[in-house]
């Protein structure tokens, strides 16, 4: 199938992204286009107009702001698997990123492209939900901050209000001390998971989270049962406790399904408190 | 391990194909490449219900004539497969919905544009009125009474019932162990990597409606174009230019090929479709799905003593042209009692309508079905009686001793030795040592397990085959032309079709060894029904068998009529004389083939007054002594680890011991098994076209609907025995179907193989990280309760 | 409609383009590229794969209208380009092709994974290709062909320098790039 007709700008700065926004209704940004275009070549997605972000240099940057990293939303994910810019994540990001879809994909799909999208099934949600980052969204009234447990609102819904557009994510940096877990279920190497598990353990800041996402609704934090585990160790989250946690979170799991998550996020939790 | 294959270049020497360089090149040539001067495109406007009776469609204003509905396409005819199988109920395949629409995806109007995009833009534009009707969509339920009818004037919903009764009730009464199971597998859609496409003209000059088709079966689909359009077959042109795949999808007669070409013939400009994925997944015709109750019979030892089947198809709505609705549960029905010795046997099957997509003959056709259900019931037996699944299956196979043999279902088994096949394929994968790693287990907690399966495939059936099942088109004597050009190069000319499988490489090294010239200076014409003698096509694992007989046999007409000339320009007799290196040696001299071409063509006035008139060129035909099919077999071999938590099947080992009797080139033979494995583990573990409830297709793009990447696919080993077929020319037997067969058996063995200490089973594929984990669970909910 | 201008296979193109077409229809049905196949359209299977800008991409998923300016090199593209050569013959050898359909956008992931990954083994080849689906190999023979290109070709000279992946489209000037061409044609043919 071929996409549907549309209008096309590409606007070199953010101010004009957010005039060519607001010019008329049914408009939507352009990011990498990897979830866009497939969604518009099978007129899924019919909007008028397309704004095509990619031409904006600003939103390409990795900053650092001493307390965090400021990672502009057109960071494409193959960027960040190959580390060009050294983040406080622990390598936490680049692993995600390197496991995101393929290659040729990842080399134009972007950070901010895929959250905004909020797919339940993404890796960024849950993994960036687990780092307690930070989305900023730029408007007419200028740029506000939303945690991202926040900015995901439910399968592809966002707090970004009409004529917002996502231009960063903030990582705030982690100590020394912190460990990392991320854990999917594929039936198939890059293919959407079954489970995402996402976990972190950051003692010297006094954070612990663990994620579940590909749950077919925004990432569930799990954060109860990270500080159990933060506090007694893996002994706090053998399968049981994982599920009968899980199952209270969201009730709504089918058998397999709450299995399939318990799992994911007890494998993270184990591999962030591997010793 | 070594590379198999012969020096040289004629049959078995591992030769590079001379297909590879156009497409290494991006230069190969798909219907979608081809640009001519007005063409325009078409989509197609798809029912978004699976059953409804049409009320109107209707243009928007203005666009009247470029939508085509079924009342625009006067005096076209609908297919219709008929079969010879008494009680077979022949469906009409309207090529256009008519009445009512059957399946979700299926055509309800031609669409025209100046591209693909418009023509989808105006596509959106028309308005349906459709009144719709309960669905039905699983074959089981379609069975029983009240279910809604896909088609009412028949009173049921089956196509065909059949049934082989083989007196199993005294073997029921005494055996001492018996075992019931039940087994399915999912519908698939066969997804080669180029859709279907075709782009159509009228050709003034020669007054011909030319169709380019990316097709298996140029001729046939000439064959059928012609009954439904109501033209005489001389006015129809078919080309088949580089075909991107096919896999049986491509070997039957589509309905949007018709609409094309009477499109061509009505607007006498070229118009085209090419076929996207969307289109693929959900309207595009389907395969594999079958469901099976299994009873069998044996004694405490595992020895099979008999097999109770009841063989369910979902066949979908219509009925494909040729290969007719019944074939799938006609092949699975004869072919059910596989590799072994099956003393008595039952079977009843049903070709089961409901409102799906129809049914189409993939690659292996019923037989990865049949394979699945007979495998893993020989593991059940294995189980049942606490024995090695390999030795009870090693015993129970046909022995070498016993071939020829006739099977319970009148198979005729020609040559082999299936249990050496067994055997080679334990060795190969370290039977002992993965039995011994299981005691050991795994540091990360998976459970490894091993599972084989053995099968026959009987490739290039015979035209008694095919007359039994009564189809339409019956594939007959395959013919072959070979023509010396004047500077000494060879053509070959084929009717049958290269889709991948590198017939201008194999067809080349079949002339080769007969008039030695070089592949190099071969060329193979195929794909255009202008230039090639008649062939039903490459399905059935049978070109390489009957179109490389027939270039044997004509090689072998024109070496004789090169070997006169020869001896004539040497001044020797004929029998005196002998073909080698592209040259005829004769006691005293030799003289290249150029040299004889050039006589032949431009000096006639050299040649002696009886020379063969018939000249530097023969087409001859052939087929098999035996022609009841050539059986080739193999074993598959996988070891596999099993995550108890998650489901998640990995494959660790894959090997492939298999016996297609000659090999033509072992490098091509090994591409096609593995090739038709890594389908086979799409079967097994990822492919699956599900529908809900209301027949809609969950699975419309390649997100859901999972094809094996490298990821999924293990490096696979492949051994060879190499025996003859003692019926065909040069003991070929055909290859190209068998990889797909056995994985789905051996994958999902293995798969028992690690949870049987779990006390679980699985029966179906795709085995889904879900249904393994559902059974792991159910397994142990089970043991808790007891 | 909207005119682009943008580097194909080395030439400059200027073009106006609907900005719902796709670069691979752009590529087939514009400039006549056909090497450039369209299996899915999907994003999925990779069969359109391209290098865009020096890196490969998936052709069906970029619009036309949204690569103005940018560097596209195709299949038909590597005349005279001894890595490609290089795989192309590897493919041969190890029949890592049948019906051809994938191929193109198979090679321009191989070459991507050749120059990136120099060290990769069977394990990591499998990865990097997993986004390029064959329908047809088993992917024996491509796994086969890529390591056998790796083998062959010395690892300093397939590794791209950093200041050769910032600048991509400088890289066929870059005196590494002379390195590289250098080795491989010196080599005589398999």
């Amino acid at each position: 199938m071929k996409a549907a007709a549309f209008d096309y700008v590409a606007p070199q700065t953010v101010a004009a992204a957010l005039d060519a926004l607001d010019a008329e209704g049914e408009a939507r940004i352009l990011a990498g286009g990897q979830s866009l275009a497939p969604l518009l070549n099978l007129r899924l997605a019919t909007p008028k107009r397309l704004v095509d972000i990619g031409r904006i240099a600003a939103l390409r940057r990795i900053e650092d702001r001493g307390d965090h990293h400021r990672i502009g939303a057109m960071v494409t994910h193959a960027a960040i698997e190959d580390g060009g810019m050294a983040l406080a994540d622990h390598g936490m990001l680049a692993h995600v990123a390197a496991g995101i879809a393929y290659r040729a994909v990842r080399n134009r799909g972007t950070i901010g492209g895929s959250l905004a999208h909020a797919d339940p099934s993404g890796d960024w949600p849950s993994a960036l939900m687990a780092l307690d980052a930070r989305a900023v969204a730029a408007g007419r009234a200028g740029e506000r901050e939303i945690a991202i447990r926040d900015f995901l609102r439910g399968a592809f819904a966002t707090a970004l209000e009409p004529g917002e557009m996502l231009t960063a994510i903030l990582l705030p940096k982690l100590s020394a001390a912190a460990r990392w877990g991320y854990y999917k279920i594929v039936r198939k190497a890059g293919e959407f998971p079954e489970a995402i598990g996402a976990a972190l353990f950051d003692s010297e800041r006094r954070r612990a989270r663990i994620v579940i996402g590909a749950l077919g609704s925004a990432p569930l934090p799990l954060d109860n049962l990270a500080a159990r585990a933060a506090e007694k160790g893996i002994e706090a989250v053998a399968l049981d406790a994982v599920e009968a946690a899980l199952r209270e979170a969201a009730p709504d799991l089918d058998r397999i399904a709450l299995r399939h998550h318990a799992v994911a996020a007890r494998r993270a939790i184990l591999e962030a408190l591997a010793p | 391990m070594q590379a198999h294959g012969k020096p040289g270049t004629g049959i078995g020497a591992r030769l590079r194909r001379k297909e590879d360089a156009r497409f290494l090149a991006g230069k190969g040539n798909y219907v979608s490449d081809i640009a001519m001067p007005g063409l325009m495109d078409v989509a197609f406007l798809r029912s978004p219900v699976a059953h409804a009776r049409i009320r109107a469609v209707t243009a928007p204003a203005g666009a009247e004539d470029r939508v085509f509905r079924a009342e625009d396409l006067g005096g076209v005819k609908p297919m219709q497969a008929q079969s010879g199988i008494p009680g077979y109920r022949a469906s009409d395949y309207p090529i256009l919905a008519t009445g009512k629409v059957r399946f979700v995806g299926e055509a309800l109007a031609m669409c025209l544009g100046r591209n693909r995009a418009e023509a989808e833009d105006l596509a959106g534009e028309v308005t349906l009125d459709l009144e719709e009707l309960p669905p039905v969509v699983d074959m089981l339920a379609a069975r029983r009474a009240g279910a809604p009818l896909v088609h009412e004037h028949w009173g049921d919903n089956l196509f065909l019932t059949t049934a082989v009764d083989g007196r199993i009730d005294e073997v029921a009464r005494t055996a001492p162990v018996v075992v019931k199971r039940e087994y399915r597998m999912a519908r698939q859609c066969m997804s080669p990597l180029e859709g279907k496409g075709v782009l159509a003209y009228w050709d003034d000059r020669h007054g011909q409606l030319v169709v380019v088709t990316s097709t298996q079966v140029p001729h046939i689909i000439r064959t059928g174009l012609a009954e439904c359009l109501g033209l005489e077959q001389r006015l129809i042109r078919v080309i088949a230019p580089d075909v991107g795949g096919g896999f049986g999808y491509k070997c039957v007669l589509q309905p949007e090929e018709v609409a094309v070409a009477w499109l061509a013939m009505k607007r006498r400009h070229p118009v085209r479709w090419i076929e996207d994925r969307r289109e693929h997944l959900t309207a595009g015709a389907n395969a594999r799905q079958h469901h099976y109750l299994v009873t069998a019979y044996a004694d405490r030892r595992g020895k099979l003593l008999g097999l109770d089947a009841e063989v369910s198809v979902d066949v979908g709505a219509y009925s494909v042209w040729p290969f007719t609705a019944c074939l799938e549960a006609a092949q699975a029905g004869g072919n059910l009692p596989g590799p072994y010795v099956v003393p008595a046997y039952r079977c009843k099957t049903y070709s089961i309508a409901t409102n799906k997509p129809p049914f189409c003959p993939y690659r292996g056709v019923a037989r990865p079905g049949v394979c699945f259900a007979i495998e893993l019931t020989i593991d059940a037996i294995a189980r049942a009686v606490g024995r090695e699944p390999a030795e009870v299956r090693a015993e129970n196979l046909v022995p070498a001793s016993a071939m020829p043999y006739n099977n319970i279902t009148n198979k005729h088994y020609d040559s082999g030795d299936y249990p050496k096949s067994l055997r080679m394929a334990m060795e190969a994968i370290d039977f002992a040592g993965i039995r011994a790693r299981q005691r050991r287990g795994e540091a990360d907690g998976r459970r490894i397990g091993i599972g084989f399966s053995t099968y026959t495939e009987q490739s290039a059936h015979g035209t008694k085959v095919f007359a039994s099942w009564g189809i339409p088109i019956v594939p007959g004597y395959e013919q072959a032309t070979v023509r010396l050009t004047p500077d000494g190069g060879l053509e070959i000319r084929v009717g049958t079709q290269s889709i991948g499988q590198g017939l201008e490489t194999t067809l080349a090294q079949v002339a080769s060894e007969i008039l030695t010239i070089d592949p190099a200076r071969i060329n193979v014409v195929h794909g255009d029904t202008a230039l090639t003698p008649y062939s039903t096509g490459a399905y059935a694992s049978r070109s390489m068998v009957m179109a490389g007989g027939a270039v044997s046999r004509s090689s072998t007409v024109l070496a004789g009529r090169i070997a006169r000339i020869g001896a004539h320009l040497m001044q020797c007799r004929t029998e005196e004389v002998r073909l080698a290196e592209g040259r005829v040696f004769g006691p005293a001299g030799d003289v290249s083939l150029e040299e004889i071409a050039k006589v032949w063509y431009l000096r006639p006035d050299q040649l002696p007054e009886d020379v063969d008139l018939g000249g530097l060129e023969a087409t001859v035909g052939y087929r098999p002594k035996v022609d009841t099919g050539a059986f080739s077999y193999a074993t598959h071999a996988a070891v596999v680890a099993v995550d108890p938590e998650t489901g998640v099947t990995q494959i660790l080992d894959y090997v492939i011991v298999e016996d297609c009797g000659t090999l033509v080139n072992p490098m091509i033979v090994e591409g096609q098994a593995f090739g038709g494995a890594a389908q086979g583990i799409g079967t097994a573990l990822y492919e699956e076209s599900s529908y809900d409830e209301a027949g809609q297709p969950l699975a419309s793009t390649l997100i859901d609907y999972l094809l094996p990447g490298t990821t999924e696919v293990p490096a696979m080993r492949m051994q060879h025995i190499e025996t003859p077929s003692p019926y065909t020319e040069h003991g070929i037997k055909g290859v190209g179907e068998g990889g797909a067969i056995a994985p789905p058996a051996a994958i999902v063995n293995a798969i028992n193989d690690a949870l049987a200490p779990l006390g679980a089973e699985l029966g179906e594929t795709p085995a889904t990280p879900r249904r393994v984990l559902a059974a792991i669970l159910a397994a142990s909910e089970r043991q808790a309760a007891e | 409609m909207i005119p682009i201008t943008l580097t194909v296979n080395g030439r400059r193109v200027e073009a106006t383009v609907e900005p719902r077409t796709h670069l691979a229809d752009f590529l087939r049905e514009q400039q006549r590229l056909t090497g450039t196949h369209l299996g899915c359209e999907q994003g999925v299977c990779g069969a359109c794969t391209i290098l865009l800008d020096g890196v490969p991409a998936r052709a069906c998923l970029a619009f036309a209208v949204a690569c103005d300016g940018a560097e596209i090199r195709t299949v038909e593209g590597f005349d005279g380009d001894p890595l490609m050569a290089r795989l192309r013959e590897a493919f041969s050898a190890e029949h890592a092709l049948q019906c051809g359909f994938c191929t193109p956008g198979m090679l321009i992931s191989a070459y991507d994974l050749i120059r990136r990954l120099p060290e990769a083994d069977e394990a990591r080849i499998r990865r990097e290709l997993s986004g390029n689906l064959c329908r047809c190999t088993g992917y024996v023979g491509i796994v086969a062909a890529v390591q056998r290109v790796l083998a062959e070709v010395p690892k300093a000279a397939t590794a791209p320098s950093p200041a050769a992946e910032a600048s991509p489209s400088a890289r066929a000037d870059t005196p590494l790039w002379g390195k590289i061409k250098t080795a491989l044609g010196a080599k005589p043919k398999a």
